[in-house]
């Protein structure tokens, strides 16, 4: 049977660990560890190998779940990771500094899989920052020629993750229809 | 090992389009874990109606008489209480659901789960009228509704679950000029229309503006993008949809405020997102029609996704949103491609249009060319599945 996956990426502290567990049927594997460089500022824990979680579907299939290390420096992995994978999410923290660098750095990094799949970015932490408004990321990826859904996102909130996922796929084919 | 009993309560739904009766068939089989089963009506120990559909009121009084011993339970957004049902508020939840349905069979005999304190209410044909009949000062005491901020919440929360506010309109003979017109609104005669204009007044004047009328003052921050009303949305519903007269036009004032003094002193759990409420607005007034000022034999186009998480979900609303970025198309073709009620189209499109979203296409090259039909996806199977995981948990 065909190994399927969606891959979650973005920032350190965008979210990706906990939409993962939002959405995911078994508790996700995490591989945190005690933060000990510029994560530490942001996050106690952080992700150093990737996370996984999984959907169990009818007749069987599985849908897999992969976090990716949100540090650059775990970049080699990211072409691995998205071998097989069906789609990207990508999460983006808002309070951060320039979560338009990072979306842009994010977009660029998974260029190739995305022209070959959709992705869909969740904008996090908008309750405690509101600017840049989703508009905005709109504006930016104008620029990019990119249309993705683009969605206020709480990574705890299983409907926001599974309403991302959803146009996720809808995104992949708009003709899709649930049962 | 996941069944709770051994046998399976035996229910009929009504009032539930093929996607939200598949979707309801398949929550009770696996959150509900398997406390019920959907059967053909004639075979049903209990009567399931979503009291949100356009015409419960006729089923709900059908069904009293057709089987008078048979439970009814009532799914709906709001609070319902009606003599003789049983109710869940929607979204359903697992939990909320299989408690009512094993009191249903542990009673005997039909058993009100609320106890009323009004008449008994005779329904009339739409869901605002069943809910014009039921007193709502106690709303939130059995299910507290959360606050107007998160207004979200209250509706269903995945694409393609909700119908409350639509199917008034019949099926349109859209060659029938008569018909075209009752299938069109104009903002300019409702709520909406004044809402829109104040907000642009707000936003060119960098000031915050108070919208008087007869109904209840709106309050428009163009700083925040936040509006101030104190009225829930079921008030909200009612007055959208109502057509203004001349009357009504001749009450309305616009009024620049000051808006840290305005600010004081007001409810804070009823500001709202500018956008999250013209939208709610648009689609209340709407009610499946589309904007007079869009032409249906002209293709529209739509500049970026809506923030569908913060908005309130229209059915099919996902599916029309990723066909329109793939190419602009009129309203009736993707009513025909993705084979749905064009009232579902029209309420989107009268949504995404009153947010500056939606686009409608000018240069004859863009009438040139029909857009291909999109292809399907070689997983659309396996995505199918992923969407019925995701709308089922």
């Amino acid at each position: 049977m065909s190994q399927y996956k969606i891959i979650f990426t973005g920032p350190v502290g965008a979210g990706k660990t906990t939409a993962i567990s939002s959405i995911s049927d078994a508790p996700p594997v995490k591989t945190d560890a005690a933060a000990s460089d510029m994560t530490k500022n942001r996050k106690s824990s952080t992700t150093v190998a990737m996370d996984y979680g999984v959907m169990n579907l009818e007749g069987g299939e599985k849908i897999h779940l992969y976090g990716t290390p949100g540090q650059e420096r775990f970049d080699f992995m990211w072409d691995i990771l998205t071998n097989g994978g069906i789609g990207l999410v990508l999460l983006l923290d808002n309070t951060r500094a320039d979560p338009f660098q990072d979306m842009r750095f994010f977009l660029e990094a998974f260029d190739k899989f995305i022209a070959n799949t959709a992705v869909a970015i969740g904008v996090t932490q908008m309750d405690v920052s509101s600017k840049p408004s989703i508009t905005e990321y709109h504006q930016q990826l104008q620029t990019l020629g990119l249309k993705p859904p683009v969605f206020s996102v709480d990574a705890r909130e299983h409907n926001d993750v599974s309403l991302l996922v959803q146009s996720l796929l809808y995104s992949l084919d708009p003709g899709l229809v649930g049962e | 090992m996941k069944k709770q009993g051994p046998v399976s309560i035996k229910v009929a739904l009504y009032g539930m389009d093929p996607r939200s009766h598949k979707t309801m068939e398949l929550y009770l089989k696996g959150p509900c874990r398997g406390i019920a089963e959907v059967v053909p009506e004639e075979d049903a120990e209990i009567d399931i109606i979503d009291a949100d559909f356009a015409t419960a009121g006729e089923i709900l009084e059908t069904r009293r008489q057709q089987t008078p011993e048979r439970p009814i339970l009532l799914l709906s957004l709001e609070f319902l209480k009606i003599e003789n049902t049983y109710f869940v508020q929607k979204p359903v939840k697992a939990e909320q659901l299989t408690t009512v349905l094993s009191k249903i069979v542990s009673s005997k005999k039909p058993k009100q789960l609320i106890e009323p304190e009004q008449p008994v209410t005779t329904l009339g044909e739409s869901p605002a009228a069943i809910q014009d009949a039921i007193p709502q000062e106690n709303t939130d005491t059995a299910n507290p509704l959360p606050k107007a901020t998160k207004s979200r919440k209250t509706f269903a929360n995945n694409e393609g679950g909700y119908t409350a506010f639509l199917g008034t309109l019949s099926d349109i003979d859209f060659s029938d000029p008569e018909q075209l017109r009752r299938a069109s609104f104009d903002a300019k005669s409702h709520l909406l229309g004044y809402v829109l204009s104040a907000f642009k007044v707000a936003c060119r004047q960098g000031k915050a503006q108070q919208l008087n009328s007869i109904w209840k003052p709106i309050l428009i921050f163009p700083d925040t993008r936040q509006i101030w009303l104190d009225a829930d949305d079921k008030q909200l519903r009612v007055f959208a949809g109502i057509e203004q007269n001349h009357t009504f036009a001749g009450k309305i004032s616009l009024l620049p405020v000051d808006a840290a003094i305005s600010k004081i002193g007001l409810a804070a759990d009823k500001f709202q997102d500018i956008d999250v409420f013209i939208w709610k607005l648009t689609i209340w007034t709407s009610k499946g029609r589309f904007p007079a000022s869009i032409n249906l034999q002209q293709s529209v186009y739509l500049k970026h996704w809506p923030n569908f998480t913060r908005l309130l979900l229209t059915p099919d609303a996902m599916r029309i949103a990723a066909l329109l970025l793939k190419d602009p198309r009129t309203p009736l073709q993707l009513a025909n491609l993705l084979n749905i009620k064009p009232q579902y189209v029209f309420a989107f499109i009268s949504a995404c249009n009153s947010l500056d979203i939606l686009g409608q296409c000018q240069r004859s090259a863009d009438f040139m060319v029909v857009p291909e039909v999109p292809k399907p996806s070689k997983k659309q199977n396996l995505f199918s599945k992923i969407l019925n995981k995701l709308r089922g948990d």
